[in-house]
């Protein structure tokens, strides 16, 4: 009897600690950020002062492809010209890159990506002008 | 109960409650930073470096060790935390002791997160100045100083701004502070207010700096100022209009445009219509502005770049004109960064 219950009970220790499966956890993936289509602006500042309503932002558009960019009704910008654009890291983008079709030079631009009322804005500062002038637009894509 | 009689009588009473008051009274009075004179000059030369002294005396009856922080009101045009050199001499140190700018965003103590500049832009203000183009740059000490208390310490600072090539007229100010209690300090309240922490001096004349360009009033009601002040062609630029500030033959317009000439490589582009393009927006009380976007304003072809404007303001049939001072000659507005 004693011996049958030893048995058992080693049978048992051994089903446990082979039953055991290590888990391998993946990281999840990082969606890629996808900035297609055409982007308005609804919001502006220079040098911390709102400029939104004393100016008329209302025609500009922004319009990505994967690769590519083109800008219509022309406000202050960092670009004037349309182009190729990438992000600085497709997962973790910190700046947009832009390279205007009429330049080899290329263009950084600091952005953030929230999603504000859950809807994504684009927010990219930069200074058109005078260093000393910075101006914010937060962008939302348009139909 | 037996009565206790103590061995005084009114006479010494009297003299007991004369020396506790004022021996009270300098407990009370504990802590003053003070800025009791300024030699600062009437006119320099555009460019040139300009020599300011601040007299101050600093008391507190419990010693500390703090660094000691300076700050000026300058208008950003001269870019003055990059061209200024700030010093102090005391009773306590040898030699001039050198100081800092202290970098932009660095907070102020007891300030709710506000930087040091902001903290004194929000508590003293600025000065009278009517065109939105000033800052407060500041300086600290690059060391900590251990103040020992009970004695009132004698403090000049030595101030050297290397100002713009610019005409300007501008209202000065200047505060002392220290880096332990910054301007909202409660250390010792009640009864020292925090504004025992600090002291601020507003001379009584304004700094008129003699230079090129049109002069750059900050003292004066302005008919029109661009803002900002350095701008390029590609910024947006808002050119105000004061109606009131001087008598003009627009002050009691109802609808006010603007009449504009860009020059550009030469060339001359205007821009002078009645039309919504050109009209400017009332902010109330005789204030009217308008925002121009001058590259899309003047239509500019991509070589083309602005180097001035010139512009005067007209009514709603162009006739009536004002430009600057109130008359016939156009105000002018050169593009430029510092």
């Amino acid at each position: 009897m004693l011996r049958t219950i030893k048995t058992s009970c080693i049978l048992l220790l051994g089903w446990f600690i082979f039953s055991c499966k290590v888990e391998h956890a993946t990281p999840p993936n990082e969606p890629m950020k996808n900035i297609a289509g055409s982007w308005g602006i609804i919001h502006a500042t220079r040098n911390g002062t709102d400029m939104t309503s004393g100016f008329d932002f209302s025609k500009f558009r922004i319009v990505f492809t994967d690769s590519t960019y083109a800008i219509d009704s022309l406000v202050p910008f960092m670009v004037s010209t349309g182009g190729k654009w990438v992000f600085d890291d497709p997962q973790y983008p910190f700046n947009l890159i832009f390279t205007p079709a009429d330049s080899s030079k290329s263009i950084l631009a600091p952005f953030l990506f929230p999603v504000t009322g859950g809807v994504r804005n684009i927010i990219v500062t930069f200074s058109p002008g005078c260093p000393s002038n910075s101006y914010q637009y937060t962008l939302q894509k348009v139909n | 109960m037996k009565k206790i009689k103590l061995p005084i009588n009114k006479k010494s009473w009297s003299w007991i409650w004369k020396i506790t008051g004022t021996v009270i009274i300098i407990v009370i009075i504990s802590c003053n930073l003070t800025i009791s004179s300024v030699n600062q000059p009437a006119a320099a030369a555009g460019g040139s470096v300009v020599p300011i002294t601040l007299n101050c005396s600093i008391f507190s009856n419990n010693p500390q060790t703090s660094a000691l922080v300076v700050g000026i009101l300058v208008p950003k045009i001269w870019n003055a935390a990059s061209n200024t050199t700030v010093s102090f001499t005391s009773d306590q140190t040898t030699g001039p002791q050198p100081m800092s700018v202290i970098p932009p965003g660095t907070p102020s103590p007891f300030g709710g997160g506000l930087s040091w500049q902001d903290d004194m832009m929000a508590t003293i203000g600025h000065a009278n100045n009517l065109i939105p183009e000033y800052e407060w740059i500041a300086f600290q000490s690059n060391t900590t100083y251990n103040y020992p208390g009970t004695t009132t310490e004698t403090v000049t600072v030595t101030i050297q701004i290397k100002v713009s090539d610019n005409n300007v007229l501008f209202n000065m100010a200047y505060v002392i502070a220290e880096s332990t209690d910054g301007l909202h300090s409660t250390n010792y309240y009640p009864p020292n207010p925090p504004t025992s922490y600090y002291g601020t001096f507003f001379p009584a004349s304004p700094i008129r700096i003699n230079g090129t360009g049109t002069l750059l009033d900050f003292v004066n009601p302005q008919l029109s100022t661009v803002v900002p002040g350095s701008s390029l062609d590609n910024d947006i630029i808002t050119i105000p209009f004061d109606a009131t500030a001087s008598n003009n033959s627009l002050s009691s317009a109802n609808q006010v445009y603007l009449c504009a000439t860009g020059f550009a490589n030469g060339d001359s582009i205007k821009v002078c219509e009645q039309t919504d393009r050109t009209r400017l927006t009332s902010t109330g009380q005789g204030q009217w502005q308008t925002n121009i976007w001058p590259r899309g304003f003047f239509n500019l072809s991509p070589a083309q770049k602005l180097d001035s404007i010139e512009y005067y303001f007209t009514d709603a049939t162009g006739a009536t004109r004002v430009g600057y001072g109130g008359g016939a000659s156009p105000f002018t507005f050169n593009f430029s960064c510092q």
